[in-house]
C-alpha cells in the first residue's frame, strides 16, 4: 500500500472548501495529466476492495442489512453513517474501531478484520469527503492519444518508485522468449544465429512477424483459449463419452492464424449460428457455447440438467468476455457487483432459447450438429470406393470363370455321388434369394446371388437353433447386401423364414425400403407380435398393408411363410405362422404402381430405423407363392442337397447358381481371398462413411416456440417464479442494448463488442498481457469486478483496450505491440533492490522468468530430439499413458485407452486427446486445468511429481534418447562441441566451459556403468516407439542419452527466460 | 500434492491471498515448518499448509476415509427396524413419499413396493446397536469403537452430482475436493510423501464412473491434488527410474543438474531455480518412501491376518486398508479409499452380499489396528458412500430378489476416532427408512465435522477464487459441526 504523505492531507485541505463534482474533475485531471503524484486516497484502488471484501456482503448490492448499503453513496449518508470531511461524525469508524462485540464491524463471526492501515485509509478517505467513483471496470475508457508507446506508462511508474529496470535481454534469450511465447516451440539453432548475425534495427521487429506469420503460432494462441472455452474431447458427467470438437478447435486456430478481427471472433462463437445465411465455419465456430459438460445418467432429470448447461454458458460467457463472476447472481443478488438475480435470468434468456437436450448422449456428438466438409475424407471415400468397385469386379470375373471351370465340375461330381434326401426334404422351385449362415460364422452371403452381407451397424453376431447357425439382431444391428432383390408389385413372391422374436415390439424383419422417399418398396414387417408385409410405392396413397391376426409368441422358434401373388390387391397376401394360415388384417390396399428403389437389400431394418430384435435363420425368397406342401417344405432340408438330387437336366437356372455359390463359398479358396479382400474394403468405407465428421453447434428455437425464461427460486430448475416472464436483456450497471438490436444472443454478441462496452476490450487485451507477461495488468484476469485486483497500471489498460478497439479488434498487432515493447525485452534477472521493492514484478522492472507450461515443455522436447510430428488441426491423439489409468475410474470399468502408434504419439500436446474424467496425468501435473470448467488463469507450481515426468515418463526417456542421438549423428564429433550443440538446441546459447565440464563428467560416469553393463544400456534404449539408430553404438548412445535428458531437465530448458 | 517448497509458489499464494498487509511474522512461520508441528502437539512434523492452522488444537492429525462409492443401502446395512418385516410388500405410502422426486430409473413404477432386509440383523455390542449379521459380521464387533450416523442426506440423488457434492462440497465440477483443501489447509507431515493418497478398489457390482475431480484440486494449485497409488506398475505414476538405468546412476545424474541448475541461478538470482534443485531432491526421495511403503511383506502374520484373506491380492480393498494404515503411520494426511460397486438397481441381496464380503473385514480390521497401535486417538476413519437407497423396490419384488433404487432423503455412514464417540448412533429415520425424524447431518455437517477434528474451523478455510472467499462447506448455506457425535 502506497504511503499517504503530508502532501495528501495538504490536497485534501484545499480540496475540502470545493463541491464534490469539482473534487473529482480535479483529481481525474490529475491523474491523466499526471502532473500531481499519485499520493491521494483513490476510490477504486484504495478505498473499494476494503469496503467490498469486508462489508459489501451485508451492506451492499445484494443486501442491506440494518437497511444499511455502503456502496451507494446516498444510502449511505440517508442512514446517517458516514459523514463527509467528519471522521468523528462517521459511524462507519466508529464501528470499526469498536471495543464491544455486539457494535464491532464486521462481526466477529464473519472473520474478517480490518488492519489499522486500512482503517487508516477508510479515515482518510472521509476526511476528504467520501467521493465514490464507480467501479473503474465499469467506467469507459480514457486514453491520452498523445501517448505512442506502452513503455510510457510502465517507465512514469518505474520513476516514480525511483526503479531503474533491467539492461534488454541478450539476443539469445530474447529469440528463446519470443518464439516460445508466440509459438510453443523453441527456436532451432539456425534461426537463433540468424537473429543473432542480424544486427540490423528491424531484425527483432522481422522476427515478430516472421513468429506471426506462423501456423504454430494459431496453435498457441488456441491453446490458450481452449482452457477458457472448456475444450475437451469427452462430455464429462456420468460415462464421460466422447465427443468430436476438434472441428470448432480447427475453427480457432484458423482464426488466429488468419488473423481474424476480435469482434468477428466474438461473434462468430456466441452466435455464429444465427449470423443471416451462416456459413458452416460461422456455426462451427458457435460450439463454443457447446463445449460445457453433458450428462447421459439414467436418472437423472434433463430440464435439471438443461438448466445447469444454460448456467454454465452464461458464466463462461460472462467471464471470457466480461471479467465478471456472473454466476454469483444464479441464486441471489450479488453481493459486490452490481447484478441482481433479476438481471442473471434476463442474460440467462438469452442462452435459454436453445434446442439442444439436458439429457444428451454418451457416445458422439448430440445435436444440433453441423457435416463438416473434410476434403481428405471425401477423397479418401472415393479411393475406397474405387477400390470395392475394382474386388467386385474380380470377384464376378472369378464368378463367371467358375462355372466352367474343370475344379468345380469335380467339386460337383464329389458332392453328387455322396447326396441323398428323403422324399420331404424336396425343396420348392423359384428360390431366387437364401441367406445361410455357413457353419463357419465367418461367412455371411447370399447363397444364390453370391452377394455378400455387411453389417452396416452394431456387430455381426450369431446364435443356435437346432444346431444350425443363425442370426442374432440385437435391435440396433442391420445388415444390408447388394443382392439384387429385386421384388414388384405385379409379380408374385413369397418369404420364408424362422424367426425367434425377443418380445413383441415392432420392427422391420427384413426389408428394400427407402423411408425418406415415401417408405417405396418392401417389408416384412413385425407388431405386436403379429407379422405382416408393407408393399410400397407411395406410403398410405399407393400401399399394400397386411398384418395377420395371429401372433408369434416371443422367445420361440416358429416358422413364417408370407406369400404374394402379384394382384396388387391385400386379399392377394397369406401369411403361415408354423404352416398354420392365419386370418389376415388388411391396412391399406390402394397399390397400383412400382415399388423400386435404390436402397439396399436390408436385414433388421428398413433404411432408417424401425430395427428389430430378436434371431433369424434360413431367410429365403420365392419368385412365385408357395403354397400346400411347399410351405412345410421351405421349413426345412437344404436346398443344395435338393438341388444335388434333381438330375443334372432338370435344374434351373437358378438352381445352377446355388451350386455355384456354394462351391464358390465353401471349396473356392480364391474366392474366399478376393471375398476377404472386398469384405475388408467396404468395411474401411463402412467405417468412414457412417460417421460423417460433424461438430456441434448452437441453434435456437423458431420464435414461436421460443422457451420460457422465469427467475429461479434460489437459481433450482424446479422453482420459476411464473409470473413474471423475463425477456432477454443485459445488465442496468452496463451500456443499455440498442433499441434495434435482435433479441437474442446475435444482439448481445454485438453489444459485447459496440465500442463503449467498458469491459470487453478491456478484458481481452489484459488476458494477451498475461499470456506475455506472466500476469495480467488486472491480476484476478477472470474478475475485473469489485472483489476483482486493480490493475497495476490502470491507464496503460485503457491505452491498450482502446488502441485495440481503434485498430478495428486487430490481434496480431496487439501482439505485436506487446511482445516489442521494451518491458517485455528485458532482462529477467531478479536484482536484489528488484525482489525487496517489488518481489511481484507489477512495476515490470524486470521481465517476467517463468515455467514453462506442460504442453509446451513436452512439445519442446519434442520438438528439441527431433522427434515433433508438426502437423495441425485435427481429431485428437492418444500418446504414451501408463497402463489402466481409464479403466480404473471408467463406468463399468472396462474402458481401456486405445494408445496410438506412429506419427501421432509426437504430436504438440494441445492434440493430446482430453479425457475429462481422466485428463492425461504427464499434463495434470504440469497444472493443466481439467476443463470441465472454464479457467481464464492457470495455476503455475513447481512439485517433485514434475520432475518425475520429465525424468521417467516414456514420453521424455524416448525424447532423450532420439535427442542423443540427433547430437551424436550431427557433425560435430568432438564431444565439447556436442554438448555445446545439446545447449544450442535446448536454451539457444552455447554451453559454458563450465557446464561443459560438468556434463563431460557425467558423460564418462556412464560410459563406464553402461560399458561395465551392456545389457542395462540396451534396457535404458529400448523405451519408446521410434526406432533407434541400430548403427550407434549402445553404450555411447546410452550415456549421451543421459546428458541429453539433463539438458532437458535443466531448470533453464524448462523456463521462459 | 503438498510438498513444501521454501519460497515460491506457496509465498506467491499468500500474498495474493493476503493482499499487500503480509507481516512478517506470517511469513516466517510459513517459511519454518517447524512451528505447525508443535501446534498440534504431536511429534509429526509439518510441512507447508497455512499459518493460521490449525484455528485451534485438533484431535485428528490424519483422516482415512473409505468410500464406498454407488450408493450401499443403508436399509440393509444399518439402518434396520423390525417393523419393517410387516412392511414388507406394502405399498410405499404417499405420506412418506411426499413429493420426493424419483430418479428417472424408477419414476415409471406404477407400483412401489417396500422390502424389508433379505437378512438376519442382530443387536451388538454395549448398547445393542442393529446391525446385519450376515452381511457385516465384523463390522458388527467393532459397534463400541464406531458412531453410526443414520441421518445423512443429500440434495442429488443421481451418481455424478451426488459423488461430485460428497466429495467436493459442490454438485458442480470445478471445485477442490476435501482431501486437497487439507492439503492446502494443513500441508504434510512426511515430505517425502505425498499428502494426500487415492487408492481405488474395483468392487464386483454395477461400477459407477470415478472422475479426477473428486480428489482433484479445483481453483486451489494443482500440487494440492490427490495422488493416485496404484497397486499394478508403479505405485505413483512414473516413479520408477527407467529400465536399465538404477539409482545410483540417477543419484549422479541429479548431482550434475543440481551444480548446472545452481549455475543458472547465479546468473538470474530465480528463487524458483532453488525451488526446483529442492523438487528434483524431494521426488528422489520420494522414489525410495513409496515402494517400500507398498511392500507389505513385513507385515506380521497375525496383522495380515485381521485383515482377511484377500489381503494378498493387490488392489483389493482389504490391502489397501492395510496400506492405508502403513500410510497413515509415516504421516500422510490424508488416505482416501475408493471401493466400487455398490450400484444395486436390481439383485441387490446376492450383490450386496459379495460387496460386504470384500468390504466388512478390513474395514473393522482397519479399526482394531489403528486402535491397537493407539493410532485411533488420532486418526479420524469415516465409513460411507454419496447416498442411501429406497424402501421400496426397483424392479421386481420376487421371494428372493429386488432392486433400490438411489435415495438422498437419508443414508448412513459411521465414523471412529479422533474424539468421536465410541458405541454410539446418531440421528433418527421414519420406519420406511425413508425420511430423517430426528437430527439430520447434511454432508456440509459432515465436512464441517471432518474439518473439525482435524482442528480446522470449516468457515475460516477459505480460498479467494472469482470474487469469494470459497470453502469446502460453501460459501452460503450454514453448515454445522456435529457436536453431539463428539465425545
Amino acid at each position: 500500500m502506497r504511503a499517504l504523505g503530508p502532501l495528501a492531507h495538504e490536497i485534501s485541505l484545499v480540496l475540502r472548501g470545493l463541491n464534490e463534482t469539482h473534487m473529482k474533475e480535479l483529481f481525474t485531471i490529475a491523474l491523466l495529466t499526471g502532473s500531481l503524484p499519485l499520493l491521494a486516497v483513490d476510490f477504486n484502488r484504495d478505498v473499494r476492495p476494503i469496503l467490498s471484501d469486508t462489508c459489501f456482503k451485508c451492506h451492499g448490492p445484494g443486501k442491506a442489512e440494518g437497511d444499511l448499503r455502503l456502496d451507494d453513496r446516498e444510502d449511505a449518508l440517508d442512514a446517517g453513517v458516514l459523514s463527509p470531511g467528519n471522521v468523528e461524525k462517521s459511524e462507519v469508524v466508529a464501528r470499526l474501531k469498536s471495543d464491544d462485540p455486539e457494535e464491532l464491524m464486521p462481526p466477529p463471526d464473519a472473520h474478517k478484520t480490518l488492519t489499522p492501515e486500512q482503517i487508516q485509509i477508510l479515515e482518510t478517505w472521509i476526511a476528504e469527503g467520501a467521493v465514490y467513483d464507480e467501479h473503474w471496470s465499469l467506467v469507459p475508457a480514457k486514453r491520452d492519444v498523445t501517448i505512442k508507446s506502452l513503455d510510457h506508462f510502465i517507465d512514469k511508474r518505474l520513476a516514480e518508485e525511483e526503479l531503474k529496470p533491467t539492461p534488454e535481454a541478450d539476443q539469445r534469450t530474447l529469440i528463446r522468449r519470443v518464439t516460445l511465447d508466440l509459438t510453443g516451440l523453441p527456436p532451432t539453432p539456425e534461426e537463433v544465429e540468424a537473429f543473432v548475425k542480424d544486427s540490423s534495427p528491424e531484425a527483432y521487429g522481422k522476427l515478430v512477424d516472421r513468429l506471426l506469420a506462423s501456423e504454430h503460432y494459431g496453435e498457441r494462441m488456441a491453446l490458450a483459449w481452449m482452457d477458457a472455452a472448456r475444450y475437451g474431447d469427452t462430455s464429462v458427467m456420468h460415462a464421460d463419452g466422447p465427443r468430436d470438437m476438434w472441428p470448432w478447435r480447427d475453427w480457432v486456430i484458423k482464426a488466429y492464424n488468419t488473423n481474424m478481427p476480435f469482434d468477428q471472433f466474438t461473434v462468430e462463437q456466441l452466435a455464429g449460428d444465427l449470423i443471416p445465411n451462416a456459413t458452416v465455419s460461422q456455426k462451427i465456430a458457435s460450439g463454443f457455447n457447446r463445449n460445457h459438460a453433458t450428462s447421459d445418467e439414467g436418472g437423472a432429470f434433463p430440464e435439471e440438467l438443461r438448466v445447469e448447461y444454460v448456467a454454465d454458458r452464461v458464466q463462461t460467457t460472462a467471464n471470457v468476455w466480461m471479467g465478471l463472476t456472473m454466476e454469483c447472481s444464479q441464486c441471489h443478488d450479488h453481493k459486490y457487483d452490481p447484478i441482481s438475480q433479476k438481471e442473471y435470468f434476463q442474460f440467462f434468456a438469452y442462452f435459454n432459447n436453445t434446442t439442444d437436450p439436458g439429457m444428451q448422449t454418451r457416445d458422439g456428438n448430440q445435436a444440433p450438429v453441423v457435416e463438416v466438409p473434410d476434403e481428405a475424407r471425401t477423397a479418401r471415400l472415393a479411393e475406397l470406393h474405387k477400390q470395392i468397385e475394382d474386388s467386385e469386379q474380380k470377384l464376378e470375373a472369378h464368378r463367371a470363370n467358375s462355372a466352367t471351370t474343370p475344379e468345380f465340375a469335380a467339386w460337383l461330381k464329389q458332392v453328387e455321388e455322396g447326396a441323398s434326401i428323403d422324399g420331404q426334404e424336396k425343396q420348392p422351385a423359384g428360390l431366387v434369394h437364401w441367406f445361410p449362415i455357413e457353419a463357419s460364422a465367418q461367412d455371411f452371403r447370399d447363397g444364390v446371388s453370391g452377394s455378400t452381407v455387411t453389417a452396416e451397424k452394431g456387430k455381426f453376431e450369431v446364435a443356435d437353433r437346432e444346431g444350425s447357425e443363425v442370426l442374432k439382431l440385437n435391435g440396433n444391428t442391420q445388415f444390408k447386401t447388394d443382392a439384387p432383390v429385386n421384388l414388384e408389385y405385379n409379380k408374385p413372391f413369397s418369404f420364408s423364414v424362422w424367426l425367434k422374436p425377443d418380445g413383441k415390439a415392432s420392427g422391420a424383419i427384413f426389408s428394400r425400403m427407402d423411408d425418406k422417399a415415401a417408405y417405396r418398396g418392401f417389408d416384412l414387417w413385425m407388431e405386436g407380435g403379429r407379422i405382416g408385409t408393407h408393399i410400397v410405392n407411395t406410403w398410405q396413397e399407393n400401399a399394400l398393408k397386411v398384418v395377420s391376426t395371429d401372433s408369434l409368441a416371443p422367445g420361440k422358434w416358429q416358422h413364417l411363410v408370407l406369400s404374394y401373388d402379384g394382384s396388387h390387391k391385400a386379399a392377394g397376401v397369406k401369411i403361415y405362422l408354423d404352416g398354420k394360415l392365419s386370418s389376415n388384417e388388411v391396412q391399406a390396399d390402394s397399390l397400383s404402381a412400382t415399388i423400386a428403389t435404390s436402397e439396399p437389400f436390408r436385414i433388421g431394418s428398413r433404411s432408417t430405423g424401425s430395427n428389430w430384435k430378436g434371431e433369424l435363420g434360413e431367410l429365403r425368397i420365392y419368385d412365385r407363392v408357395l403354397e400346400g406342401a411347399d410351405v412345410g417344405a421351405a421349413s426345412k432340408g437344404d436346398p443344395v442337397k435338393s438341388i444335388l438330387t434333381t438330375p443334372a437336366g432338370q435344374r434351373s437356372e437358378s438352381d445352377r447358381r446355388v451350386l455355384l455359390a456354394r462351391y464358390l463359398g465353401t471349396a473356392d479358396q480364391i474366392f474366399k481371398k478376393l471375398g476377404e479382400a472386398r469384405q475388408k474394403v467396404l468395411k474401411q468405407h463402412a467405417d468412414l462413411d457412417r460417421k460423417p465428421v460433424t461438430s456441434m453447434v448452437m441453434q435456437d428455437n423458431p420464435d414461436n416456440k421460443m422457451r420460457m425464461t422465469y427467475i429461479l427460486e434460489r437459481g433450482a430448475y424446479d422453482s420459476p417464479r411464473k409470473d413474471q416472464a423475463l425477456q432477454p436483456g443485459v445488465p442496468k450497471a452496463l451500456p443499455p442494448m440498442p433499441a434495434n438490436a435482435p433479441a437474442n444472443r446475435l444482439g448481445l454478441a454485438n453489444w459485447l463488442i459496440a465500442p463503449n462496452h467498458p469491459l470487453t476490450a478491456r478484458v481481452a487485451v489484459n488476458r494477451y498481457w498475461m499470456i506475455f507477461f506472466g500476469e495480467g495488468l488486472v491480476r484476478s484476469v477472470g474478475d475485473f469486478g469489485a472483489q476483482g485486483t486493480s490493475p497495476t497500471h490502470p491507464e496503460l489498460l485503457d491505452w491498450l483496450a482502446l488502441d485495440f478497439v481503434e485498430s478495428d479488434w486487430d490481434v496480431k498487432r496487439m501482439i505485436k505491440q506487446l511482445v516489442s515493447s521494451n518491458a517485455y525485452q528485458r532482462s529477467s534477472r531478479l536484482e536484489s533492490l528488484h525482489r525487496d521493492r517489488d518481489s511481484e514484478n507489477e512495476l515490470l522492472a524486470r521481465a517476467p522468468r517463468f515455467r514453462l507450461q506442460g504442453e509446451f515443455i513436452r512439445d519442446q522436447a519434442l520438438a528439441i530430439s527431433g522427434l515433433l510430428n508438426p502437423e495441425i488441426g485435427g481429431a485428437g491423439v492418444k500418446p504414451y499413458q501408463p497402463v489402466n489409468i481409464w479403466n480404473e475410474v471408467s463406468l463399468n470399468g472396462g474402458l481401456r485407452y486405445p494408445q496410438d502408434k506412429g506419427e501421432k504419439l509426437y504430436r504438440r500436446s494441445m492434440y493430446t486427446y482430453w479425457k475429462r474424467s481422466s485428463p492425461m496425468p504427464n499434463m495434470l501435473i504440469f497444472d493443466a486445468p481439467s476443463r470441465e470448467k472454464c479457467v481464464i488463469q492457470r495455476q503455475r507450481t513447481n512439485t517433485p511429481l514434475q520432475a518425475l515426468v520429465t525424468l521417467n515418463d516414456p514420453q521424455f526417456v524416448e525424447a532423450g534418447r532420439a535427442f542423443a542421438q540427433r547430437i551424436l549423428q550431427s557433425a560435430e564429433t568432438d564431444p565439447d562441441k556436442r554438448i555445446d550443440l545439446g545447449y544450442r538446441l535446448a536454451t539457444a546459447r552455447p554451453a559454458a566451459q563450465r557446464e561443459i565440464e560438468i556434463l563431460t563428467k557425467l558423460l564418462e560416469e556412464n560410459r563406464a556403468r553402461f560399458r561395465e553393463n551392456p545389457e542395462s544400456a540396451k534396457q535404458f534404449l529400448a523405451t519408446g516407439e521410434s526406432p533407434r539408430d541400430e548403427s550407434i553404438d549402445a553404450i555411447e548412445h546410452a550415456a549421451w542419452t543421459v546428458v541429453a535428458q539433463t539438458i532437458l531437465n535443466l531448470d533453464e530448458s524448462l523456463t521462459r527466460n | 500434492m503438498n510438498y513444501f517448497d521454501p519460497i515460491i509458489e506457496n509465498r506467491r499464494q499468500f500474498l495474493l491471498r493476503n493482499g499487500n498487509g503480509l507481516g512478517a511474522a506470517a511469513l516466517s512461520t510459513l517459511l519454518n515448518p517447524g512451528l505447525l508441528g508443535s501446534a498440534l502437539g504431536g511429534e509429526m512434523p509439518a510441512y507447508g499448509g497455512l499459518p493460521s492452522i490449525p484455528h485451534f488444537p485438533g484431535k485428528a492429525k490424519r483422516v482415512i476415509y473409505m468410500f464406498m462409492s454407488g450408493g450401499p443401502s443403508h436399509i440393509d446395512l444399518f439402518d434396520y427396524k423390525p417393523i419393517q418385516r410387516d412392511l414388507h410388500g406394502t405399498e410405499l405410502p404417499d405420506s412418506v413419499r411426499q413429493d420426493q422426486r424419483l430418479t428417472g430409473m424408477s419414476s415409471g413404477q406404477n407400483s412401489f413396493p417396500c422390502v424389508a432386509p433379505m437378512f438376519e440383523f442382530g443387536k451388538f455390542g454395549e448398547h445393542q446397536t442393529w446391525v446385519n449379521k450376515d452381511l457385516l459380521p465384523h463390522t458388527a464387533g467393532i459397534v463400541d469403537k464406531i458412531t453410526i450416523m443414520k441421518s445423512l442426506h443429500t440434495e442429488a440423488v443421481n451418481h455424478d452430482p451426488a459423488i461430485t457434492f460428497i466429495n467436493t462440497g459442490s454438485q458442480q465440477q470445478g471445485k477442490p475436493s476435501l482431501g486437497s483443501w487439507l492439503s492446502y489447509g494443513m500441508g504434510t507431515m512426511n515430505e517425502n510423501m505425498p499428502g494426500y493418497v487415492v487408492m481405488i478398489s474395483r468392487g464386483r457390482g454395477q461400477l459407477q464412473a470415478l472422475y479426477d475431480r473428486l480428489w482433484g484440486s479445483g481453483f486451489l494449485p494443482a500440487k494440492h491434488q490427490g495422488v493416485k497409488l496404484r497397486s499394478a506398475g508403479e505405485p505413483v505414476l512414473f516413479l520408477k527410474n527407467p529400465e536399465g538405468f538404477g539409482r545410483d546412476a540417477r543419484r549422479g545424474q541429479l548431482d550434475s543438474l543440481k551444480e548446472l541448475n545452481e549455475l543458472n541461478y547465479d546468473k538470474f538470482a530465480d528463487p524458483e531455480t532453488q525451488a526446483r534443485i529442492s523438487q528434483y531432491e524431494l521426488a528422489f526421495r520420494m522414489q525410495a518412501e513409496v515402494p517400500g511403503l507398498m511392500d507389505i511383506e513385513g507385515e506380521p502374520d497375525h496383522v495380515k491376518e485381521l485383515y482377511g484373506p484377500q489381503v494378498d491380492k493387490p488392489g483389493s480393498f482389504a490391502r489397501n486398508c492395510l496400506l492405508a494404515r502403513r500410510m497413515a503411520e509415516k504421516g500422510v494426511r490424508y488416505i482416501q479409499l475408493f471401493h466400487r460397486g455398490w450400484d444395486q438397481h436390481g439383485s441387490l441381496p446376492s450383490k450386496i452380499t459379495q460387496q460386504c464380503e470384500d468390504i466388512d473385514q478390513p474395514a473393522a480390521a482397519l479399526i482394531k489396528d489403528l486402535d491397537q497401535r493407539g493410532m485411533l486417538d488420532d486418526t479420524l476413519v469415516v465409513w460411507g458412500g454419496e447416498f442411501g437407497r429406497t424402501i421400496y423396490s426397483q424392479g421386481q419384488l420376487t421371494k428372493d430378489n429386488h432392486g433400490r433404487d438411489h435415495h438422498g432423503r437419508c443414508f448412513s455412514m459411521w465414523m471412529a476416532g479422533a474424539g468421536v464417540k465410541r458405541g454410539f448412533e446418531y440421528g433418527k429415520t421414519d420406519d420406511h427408512s425413508y425420511n430423517i425424524i430426528e437430527n439430520p447431518v447434511h454432508i456440509r455437517d459432515l465436512n464441517a465435522t471432518i474439518l473439525d477434528r482435524l482442528g480446522i474451523d470449516h468457515r475460516k478455510l477459505t480460498f479467494k477464487f472469482q470474487g469469494l472467499d470459497q470453502r469446502l462447506t460453501g460459501v452460503e448455506e450454514e453448515a454445522h459441526v456435529i457436536k453431539d457425535i463428539l465425545g
